[in-house]
């Protein structure tokens, strides 16, 4: 299923911890400008396989190549992939000690080398597409869990990234915050952004992303649009899981 | 009332002289304490286990003998040895290196209390090892060790007073006041003035670390 023209090829991954295998021969290929929705119960192995794409995990089998490389297990080169890779996470983990300016320019500074002024400009411009230019000063335990994720989104994004990882981005969020969150991801959907999101907001699945990947038990069980998958999945699992989540 | 101001208007010198000794004995003990507390907490955080096991085995000796017992080692075992320590030596690295393994169990534990998610998190910008400790681990750390770090300060201080009472290793606060208190008797004016001195020394810290907790402090 591997051809060219992939941003993001998995080739038959498989992963364990200890003795329990967490992936199981995952096969899975990426565009650049598609948005994917990896759906699937907890444990499954949604969030490891994420982690394995940026290099936070290592993988014991298979191949993931991004742009055409290998993701390195260790070595300088995984540090310039992940510089390429955004991500945001279930708990924002925004530096607890910086500013929301100094979160969204540390890495372009650091990493890239940005003078200072150009990245508090990136950063100042990055506060107004995310909706919140008046909280750069602030310090990430002032905000909202749902300011605090959007700040987050802002993190990436400063990197300019050829691919997010958001891993369940709205789980730890109160219910009235989920909303702005998917907003800015559904602009940046639009905006053609390649994204790869580990989700159960199943109304961001139908509406926003290209693609789902139901995944159980360390296996994609079924893969396709989510018009097809939502409305006739073909394995029961799948079946039992859109039933679920789409009565509770 | 009367009494109690005498005493100290009269023996002012000695007083004096003893607070400044009980100062610089805190504030040469405080250096080695972080000096080598910093660095034995490093070990004890270290990703290769033997490190880690070195940094234990310093903690639990020094941790796990009372002072005093350092104290007699450091001065009269050394000594006995043929070791020519001198007395004030004796007494800061006692002192110093007791309070170091303190210091460096808060550093193992505001290095843990840095959460996998703010170290995920350098990673995924692309930070190397080396740069998430510098920007993320070891800042953040350093504030949450602060308040701890107030805390072992005064009990420092408060445990130098064992050096001029048990050996008269220096001519400290407590062993002036011994000595004012055997040429006039009023040992309970005396001992008054000699514990607002270490109320003094105390109190300073407490307020000190309270400011600079108010500036650092990482609210999560």
């Amino acid at each position: 299923m591997t051809s060219n023209g992939h941003l993001i090829e998995i080739e038959n991954v498989s992963k364990s911890f200890g003795s329990h295998l967490v992936l199981d021969g995952i096969d899975l290929a990426i565009s650049t400008g598609e948005a994917v929705v990896i759906a699937g119960p907890s444990g499954s192995g949604k969030s490891t396989l994420l982690r394995c794409i940026n290099g936070l995990e290592t993988i014991d089998e298979g191949d993931i190549r991004f742009d055409g490389h290998s993701v390195p297990g260790a070595g300088k080169d995984v540090f310039r992939l992940r510089a390429e890779i955004g991500m945001v996470f279930q708990s924002f983990n925004l530096f607890a000690h910086k500013s929301v300016l100094q979160n969204i320019t540390l890495g372009p500074i650091k990493v890239k080398g940005l003078s200072e002024s150009d990245a508090n400009g990136l950063a100042r411009d990055l506060l107004e597409r995310v909706g919140i230019p008046e909280k750069a000063d602030d310090f990430p335990a002032d905000l909202s869990g749902g300011q605090q994720q959007r700040v987050a989104i802002a993190r990436a994004l400063a990197m300019e990234p050829k691919l997010i990882l958001f891993d369940e981005p709205t789980s730890a969020l109160d219910p009235e915050m989920i909303r702005e969150v998917l907003d800015v991801m559904r602009d940046l959907a639009h905006d053609g952004m390649t994204m790869i999101v580990v989700t159960h907001e199943m109304g961001f699945a139908r509406e926003v992303c290209d693609r789902i990947a139901f995944v159980d038990e360390g296996r994609i069980v079924e893969e396709g649009e989510p018009k097809a998958f939502f409305e006739g999945a073909k394995s029961q699992r799948a079946k039992d899981f859109v039933d679920k989540i789409l009565r509770h | 009332m009367s009494e109690l101001w005498e005493v100290l208007v009269r023996h002012f010198p000695e007083f004096r002289s003893g607070f400044l000794v009980t100062l610089q004995l805190v504030a040469v003990s405080f250096a080695i304490a972080i000096g080598v507390g910093l660095f034995v907490g490093a070990l004890r955080v270290a990703p290769v286990r033997w490190i880690r096991w070195l940094g234990g085995l310093y903690v639990e000796f020094f941790r796990n003998v009372p002072l005093l017992v350092l104290l007699s080692i450091a001065y009269l075992g050394l000594r006995r040895a043929g070791i020519p320590i001198g007395p004030w030596v004796a007494a800061t690295a006692s002192l110093g290196l007791y309070t170091a393994a303190y210091v460096a169990e808060t550093v193992r534990s505001g290095v843990f209390a840095v959460g996998k998610g703010q170290i995920d998190a350098g990673l995924a910008l692309g930070f190397t090892y080396g740069r998430v400790l510098s920007q993320i681990v070891i800042p953040q750390a350093v504030r949450s060790v602060i308040p701890p770090l107030g805390s072992l300060i005064i009990a420092m201080i408060k445990n130098s007073a064992i050096i001029g009472a048990v050996f008269a290793l220096a001519d400290d606060l407590l062993k002036e006041a011994r000595l004012i208190g055997s040429a006039t008797f009023q040992y309970n004016e005396v001992f008054f003035w000699a514990a607002i001195g270490y109320l003094l020394l105390t109190v300073s810290v407490t307020f000190a670390i309270r400011a600079i907790e108010r500036r650092l402090v990482v609210r999560r």
